[in-house]
C-alpha cells in the first residue's frame, strides 16, 4: 500500500514538474526544471542523433524505466487512471501495429517527414494538451474573478487569451478524450500500440539487467498483482512477465502479499532468448536508423514547396526553414512562452510533413525587440538559443512596403504608425507631398518582427512581412552603441 | 532673495491672500506660499523630481491641483519596453515625485497606467516606472484589456466624435499627464496632447482617420488638471521608440502647465519646431482647448 501512494505521488509530482515547469513557465532554457524537457526520447534524438543509443543502453540496463519516470504522457494516463480507480483487467497489445507504427515513423523521418511522429510523440501531444487546453481553461479560471474584480490591478489580472488555433486544438481534444477513455478502462495501452517512443524503448527491454521477476514459490496466484499493472504486461496464472512491456513502475511488487515479486538482476540460467535477441537486432537497426537519419538531416536541405502564398515566418534562432521544419516536433513549448502570444500552431502552414509546427502569426501582435524567450525554450534544437543582442540582428522576415494600401496616400493625411513602431527604423518617414510623410523601408535593417504589419492600421494592410527561407542578419542601426549627446538648455527660446 | 523677488513675492501674497477670501476658492492653496500661479513653469538644468517641486511651486504648489481624498490617475508614456537612458519612457523619478506630492496633498489613491505599445509587462518593468511609481505608493495598473475602457462622446470634436477611453480616465477626480518630449515619425513630435493617445483603446483608428484631427479632438475630451512635460532626456530622431541612446540629447528640461496646448508649444520650442507648424497644436488651439500663444501666458522661468 505504502508502494502505491509513492507511485501516485511521483505520477502527480511529474505531471506538476511537466506542465508548470516546462510548458506553462518555459521561460528559462537553463533552468533544472528543463531537465526532464532535455531527455525525452525524441527531442534528445533530433538534438544529439547519438543519444538513442544512450537510451538503448539504459533500456537493456533497466527496461522501460523512461516510460514510468520521465514520459510526460505516460503519467498522465495513470493518472487519469488513478481518478478513475478501476482494477485493470489486462490488456493484450497488437504487436504487429507497434512495430508497423514505428517503422512508419522512421520511414517518414527518412523521407523528411516528421508528421507521424508529431501525431503521436508523447512528449509532443502532452506538450500540446497543456498549451491548447489546459492553459486556455486556466486562462478562463482567472479571467472571472479578475474580470469581477471590479478596479485592475497587476495581480488579478486579466489574462490574454492562449494561443490556441482551431486545428491544434480540434485534433488535441479528440486525442485527450480518446486518450483518456482508454486510460480510465485500461491503463496505459496507448505505450504499447501507438507510442514509437515506448515501442522503440521496447525493443531493447527483453531482459534487461534490472527487472521484475517471479518467484514461482512464493506465489499464491492471488492475481492481485495484475489488477493493479497499467500496461497489463503481467499474469499470475503463468507467472510470466512481459519485459518489453513493463515500465518498472513497480505498482506490483506494492500489491504483492506474497513477496513472491521483486526487482532485481537475473538469477543463474537465465539467459537471453531468442526472441529477444531478435528484438534487440531490430532495435540497434531502428537506432541506427534514427541517427543515421537525423545527422542527415544536417547536411541535406531539401525545399517542398510550401502551400501558402506568403511565406511564414520561423522563429528567431530557427536558421532556416529546412532545419526548423525538420527537427520541431510541435511540441509547443515555445508556443506557450512567447510572451507575445504571436507563435501558434498551424495545421499546414509548413506543408503536410510539418503537422501543427506553428509559425508567427502577425494579426495577433508582433515579436518585441528586447525578448527573446522562445529562443531559449526548444527541447529539439528546432529553435536555437540567442542572446537578446543576437536576436535583435537576426532577420526572420522582411517587410514589404504598398504604397497604394498606405493611409498617406489613400487619404492624404498622416498616419506612421509602422515606423512608429519599428525598432530599427527599416521603416521610416520620408517626405511625401503637401507637408506629408510616407514610409520607406530598408531592407538592410528590417528583421521581419513584424511591429510595422501589426501597427498598420490600413486595411488591407500596406505592410507585410514575409518569412525568409534563410534567416539573415541584419545591419546595425547607424551609431548604435554611442551615447547620448549632452546639451543642455541654455536659454528658454520663448 | 533680491529685492525684486520680494516686493513680487509680497505683491503676490497679497493678491493671494485676497483671493483666498473669495468663496469658491476656500481652503484652495491654504498652507501653501502663495504667489500669483503661473500659467506655465519652464525649468531647466537640474534633476527631474526637483526641476518638478520648483515648477510645481510656481504653479501654486500640488494644492493647487489635489485635494484631500480625491483619486488622482498619473499617465506617463510606458509605450516601450527599454530603458529610461534610451529616453522613449517618461523618466521614472519624475513620475515617483508627481506620486508622492499626490499623495501628500492627502490623495486617496494614486494610479499609473498607460496602454503600451511593447507588452505592458515588459515596458512597465524595462522602464523602470512600475517600481518608482510603486515604491512612490501609488497603484501601478496594467491597460492592456478592452473590458477597462468605456465608449465617450467627445463634444466639439471635428473628426473624432467617440472612442473607448480607459475608465480611470473618466473616473479619477484628478488627471495629471506626464509625457516625455520626443521626435515623432507620423505626428512630428509627440508631447502632452500626443501621449492622449495612451488612455485610448483603439489607436488604429487615430491613425487611420487623421493622426493631427484625431489627436486634437481627444484633447477636448478630458483636460488633463496638470501636464507635466519631461524634456531631460529629448529623443531628437528615430522617435517615438528610438534605436539607441545616440537618437537622445540631454536637455535636463521640464516644461508644467494645465494648459495642455501652452505646453505642447513651449515644448515644441524646445525642441527646436514651431508650434504651429505642428498640425496637432493648431488644430487644437483652433479648438480653444488652449493657447498655443506663448506671449499671451505668465510664464515662470526657472533655472537651476
Amino acid at each position: 500500500m505504502r508502494r502505491f501512494r509513492f507511485r501516485s505521488l511521483l505520477v502527480w509530482g511529474g505531471l506538476l514538474l511537466f506542465t508548470t515547469g516546462f510548458f506553462l513557465r518555459g521561460q528559462d532554457g537553463n533552468t533544472p526544471w528543463q531537465f526532464a524537457a532535455r531527455v525525452q526520447v525524441l527531442p534528445a534524438l533530433l538534438r544529439w542523433g547519438a543519444t538513442i543509443l544512450f537510451f538503448a543502453g539504459t533500456a537493456l540496463l533497466a527496461g522501460r524505466f523512461y516510460c514510468s519516470l520521465l514520459c510526460p504522457l505516460g503519467l498522465f494516463q495513470e493518472a487519469v487512471h488513478g481518478l478513475g480507480g478501476r482494477a485493470l483487467p489486462g490488456y493484450r497489445p497488437c504487436r504487429i501495429l507497434r512495430y508497423l507504427v514505428l517503422a512508419a515513423a522512421i520511414l517518414s523521418m527518412a523521407a523528411g517527414s516528421l508528421g507521424l511522429l508529431n501525431l503521436l510523440d508523447p512528449f509532443a501531444t502532452f506538450g500540446r494538451g497543456v498549451t491548447q487546453i489546459l492553459k486556455p481553461l486556466l486562462v478562463a479560471v482567472n479571467n472571472v474573478p479578475a474580470s469581477i474584480s471590479g478596479e485592475p490591478s497587476p495581480i488579478l489580472h486579466h489574462l490574454p487569451a492562449a494561443p490556441v488555433t482551431a486545428s491544434a486544438f480540434l485534433w488535441t481534444s479528440l486525442f485527450f478524450l480518446a486518450l483518456a477513455a482508454w486510460a480510465i478502462t485500461r491503463g496505459r495501452p496507448f505505450c504499447d500500440t501507438l507510442c514509437p517512443v515506448g515501442t522503440f524503448l521496447g525493443l531493447f527491454s527483453s531482459s534487461p539487467l534490472l527487472s521484475v521477476r517471479f518467484d514461482t514459490n512464493a506465489c499464491s496466484g492471488c492475481g492481485r498483482c495484475e489488477r493493479v499493472c497499467p500496461t497489463g504486461c503481467l499474469s499470475s496464472g503463468e507467472m510470466r512477465i512481459e519485459r518489453d512491456r513493463c515500465i518498472l513502475c513497480l505498482s506490483c511488487l506494492g500489491a504483492c502479499k506474497t513477496g513472491a515479486l521483486r526487482l532485481g538482476m537475473p538469477s543463474a540460467g537465465e539467459g537471453l532468448q531468442r526472441r529477444g535477441l531478435i528484438r534487440t537486432v531490430l532495435g540497434a537497426a531502428a537506432a541506427l536508423a534514427f541517427s543515421g537519419i537525423q545527422s542527415r538531416v544536417e547536411i541535406s536541405a531539401r525545399s517542398e514547396a510550401l502551400p501558402l502564398a506568403v511565406l511564414p515566418v520561423s522563429p528567431p534562432g530557427s536558421g532556416s526553414h529546412d532545419h526548423f521544419r525538420r527537427k520541431c516536433i510541435a511540441c509547443s513549448s515555445c508556443v506557450s512562452a512567447c510572451p507575445a502570444g504571436i507563435i501558434r500552431p498551424t495545421l499546414s502552414a509548413w506543408g503536410a510533413s510539418g503537422l501543427f509546427q506553428p509559425r508567427l502569426d502577425y494579426r495577433y501582435g508582433y515579436c518585441q525587440y528586447e525578448c527573446n524567450t522562445c529562443t531559449g525554450t526548444c527541447p529539439t534544437g528546432a529553435i536555437e538559443p540567442l542572446s537578446v543582442e543576437a536576436k535583435q540582428r537576426v532577420q526572420i522576415g522582411r517587410a514589404r512596403f504598398d504604397s497604394n494600401a498606405c493611409i498617406v496616400v489613400k487619404r492624404g493625411t498622416a498616419c506612421g504608425a509602422c515606423a512608429e513602431h519599428c525598432p530599427t527604423q527599416a521603416a521610416h518617414m520620408v517626405p511625401y507631398r503637401d507637408g506629408l510623410s510616407i514610409p520607406e523601408v530598408d531592407c538592410a535593417l528590417c528583421i521581419g518582427c513584424g511591429a510595422c504589419q501589426f501597427a498598420c492600421p490600413a486595411l488591407p494592410k500596406a505592410m507585410t512581412v514575409e518569412g525568409l527561407r534563410h534567416h539573415g542578419t541584419a545591419k546595425r542601426p547607424e551609431d548604435a552603441g554611442e551615447g547620448a549627446v549632452f546639451d543642455p538648455i541654455e536659454e528658454f527660446p520663448f | 532673495m533680491n529685492r525684486r523677488e520680494f516686493l513680487k513675492k509680497g505683491l503676490a501674497l497679497t493678491v493671494g491672500a485676497g483671493a483666498l477670501a473669495l468663496p469658491g476658492n476656500l481652503g484652495k492653496g491654504l498652507g501653501v506660499a502663495v504667489a500669483a500661479p503661473a500659467d506655465l513653469a519652464a525649468v531647466k538644468g537640474g534633476e527631474t523630481p526637483e526641476m518638478f517641486d520648483r515648477g510645481l511651486a510656481a504653479l501654486g504648489g500640488i494644492g493647487r491641483f489635489v485635494s484631500k481624498g480625491q483619486t488622482v490617475v498619473v499617465k506617463p508614456n510606458i509605450a516601450w519596453d527599454v530603458e529610461e537612458e534610451l529616453g522613449a519612457n517618461t523618466n521614472p523619478a519624475l513620475v515617483a515625485r508627481i506620486v508622492r506630492r499626490c499623495l501628500e496633498a492627502g490623495a486617496s489613491k494614486v494610479l499609473v497606467f498607460d496602454h503600451t505599445c511593447d507588452l505592458w509587462k515588459r515596458s512597465y518593468a524595462k522602464s523602470g516606472i512600475e517600481e518608482a511609481a510603486t515604491r512612490a505608493g501609488a497603484k501601478v495598473v496594467p491597460a492592456d484589456q478592452a473590458e477597462a475602457y468605456r465608449k465617450a462622446v467627445i463634444r466639439g470634436a471635428k473628426v473624432l466624435k467617440e472612442t473607448r477611453v480607459h475608465e480611470l480616465i473618466l473616473q479619477s477626480d484628478v488627471f495629471i499627464n506626464v509625457p516625455i518630449l520626443k521626435s515623432h515619425g507620423g505626428a512630428g513630435l509627440t508631447i502632452a496632447m500626443k501621449n492622449l493617445m495612451g488612455i485610448v483603446w483603439d489607436r488604429g483608428e487615430m491613425h487611420s482617420r487623421g493622426l493631427h484631427p484625431c489627436i486634437a479632438d481627444l484633447s477636448l475630451l478630458r483636460k488633463p488638471d496638470l501636464n507635466v512635460v519631461d524634456a531631460y532626456r529629448v529623443m531628437t530622431r528615430s522617435g517615438p521608440r528610438g534605436t539607441s541612446a545616440k537618437d537622445v540629447t540631454i536637455r535636463k528640461a521640464q516644461i508644467l502647465s494645465a494648459d495642455i496646448v501652452a505646453a505642447d508649444a513651449a515644448a515644441a520650442k524646445i525642441f527646436g519646431t514651431e508650434p504651429g507648424s505642428i498640425g496637432y497644436i493648431r488644430q487644437a488651439s483652433e479648438l480653444k482647448v488652449g493657447t498655443m500663444d506663448l506671449e499671451r501666458l505668465r510664464i515662470e522661468r526657472i533655472s537651476l
